[in-house]
């Protein structure tokens, strides 16, 4: 019996549970960019990660750990350089090899926020009409073309640069996550440079699922 | 065509309250002027019409280091951090951001209509789409604020 629960609790110590923080975060210096924890005081140098479950797709994050692609062209809106479009912080991202990449994906798909609602988008794609009317909500009426990469009719990428592009945004975002974003931002960041639009969830939905779609062919 | 010039009048009114309220009595003292019993007064004791400066319709807000601080934290994307309309954002974009030190246009513009464009964004003031709207992120204060900002950097005011 002893021996039986001696086993058991070396097993314990030997295997890192998947919330476990892996080495990388640290070795790595990931937190002298990035937030894991709300309670982290430090100034974010990059997107906060303390949400990371809720917002990405894990397949994505392992790809993009292992060859990350430039996603803000000038920089996170903390850097002093982004103004200028010149930013301090080195682009694109460090690199991970596939095994760590394996494991900081895992541990960053367990960070959640807490009482957040999923389930508020579902899985039924715009019409064609649809996509037309919520591609003139995302261009013309919110105007969000001026500040973030889409494409245009012909697969073209136009719009600005200061935002994330959008641009093969499904394979990297939830949609619920942009639908709290656009509904609420000021839960995932206090001071954001985007407007806030005061959405209601039909629109907010909308304007989701058509910036989810914007996909180059491959 | 004549459609849509009674549109943009529509609209004009549904912005410009006072403007609506000046067409009214212009309206209703025509109506007026056509009673047979009120007497028409001479053209001398008639007074001319103009804006009591006394009383502005904007509220001014002083510039302060928050004005500063907020143009180059949200304004400074588009029109850049001098406010000459070079953003990181304006060479991919179809119609150029304002350059807000270009005085010879912004006297064009009244501070009321810099307000609208900022709180109610450039489409909704018939302007370029590509300026959103504000009116959800600042406090009507902090755009009064801005506009004064705007006309520090184009030293100029509304002719």
């Amino acid at each position: 019996m002893r021996i039986g629960i001696g086993v058991l609790l070396l097993i314990c110590m030997s295997v890192s549970p998947v919330w476990a923080e892996p080495e990388e975060i640290e070795k790595k210096g990931c937190r002298d960019c990035h937030r894991f924890s709300s309670e982290e005081k430090q100034p974010a140098r990059g997107p906060d990660l303390f949400y990371a479950g809720d917002k990405f797709h894990e397949n994505w994050l392992k790809e993009f750990l292992q060859s990350p692609k430039v996603i803000r062209k000038v920089g996170y809106i903390t850097d002093p350089g982004f103004p200028s479009g010149n930013p301090e912080v080195s682009q694109p991202h460090s690199t991970l090899t596939h095994e760590e990449s394996a494991r900081v994906s895992t541990f960053l798909m367990t960070l959640h926020l807490p009482d957040y609602e999923t389930g508020k988008v579902d899985d039924v794609p715009l019409s064609k009409g649809a996509r037309a009317q919520a591609k003139m909500l995302f261009e013309r009426n919110f105007g969000c073309i001026a500040c973030h990469e889409a494409l245009n009719l012909v697969g073209k990428v136009r719009g600005g640069v200061s935002g994330p592009t959008l641009v093969d945004s499904g394979l990297r975002l939830k949609p619920d996550w942009v639908f709290h974003w656009l509904k609420s931002p000021e839960k995932f960041l206090p001071r954001g440079r985007m407007p806030v639009f005061n959405l209601d969830d039909e629109t907010a939905i909308r304007i989701t699922k058509y910036v989810l779609s914007i996909r180059t062919k491959k | 065509m004549i459609l849509n010039k009674k549109t943009k009048f529509l609209k004009t009114l549904e912005f410009f309250p006072e403007l609506s309220l000046f067409l009214a009595l212009i309206i209703l003292s025509g109506c007026g002027s056509e009673n047979p019993t009120q007497q028409v007064k001479p053209p001398a004791e008639a007074v001319p019409v103009v804006p009591d400066r006394s009383a502005p319709v904007v509220n001014v807000s002083q510039v302060t280091e928050e004005t500063r601080q907020t143009y180059q934290w949200y304004c400074t994307q588009c029109h850049g951090e001098k406010g000459h309309g070079n953003g990181v954002n304006a060479p991919h974009l179809v119609v150029p951001p304002r350059d807000h030190t270009k005085a010879s246009y912004l006297e064009t513009r009244s501070d009321e209509q810099l307000f609208e464009a900022i709180k109610l964004g450039g489409l909704a003031v018939g302007r370029a789409p590509c300026m959103p709207a504000w009116g959800n992120t600042f406090e009507d204060k902090t755009i009064h604020s801005l506009v004064s900002y705007i006309r520090e950097l184009c030293d100029c005011e509304a002719l």
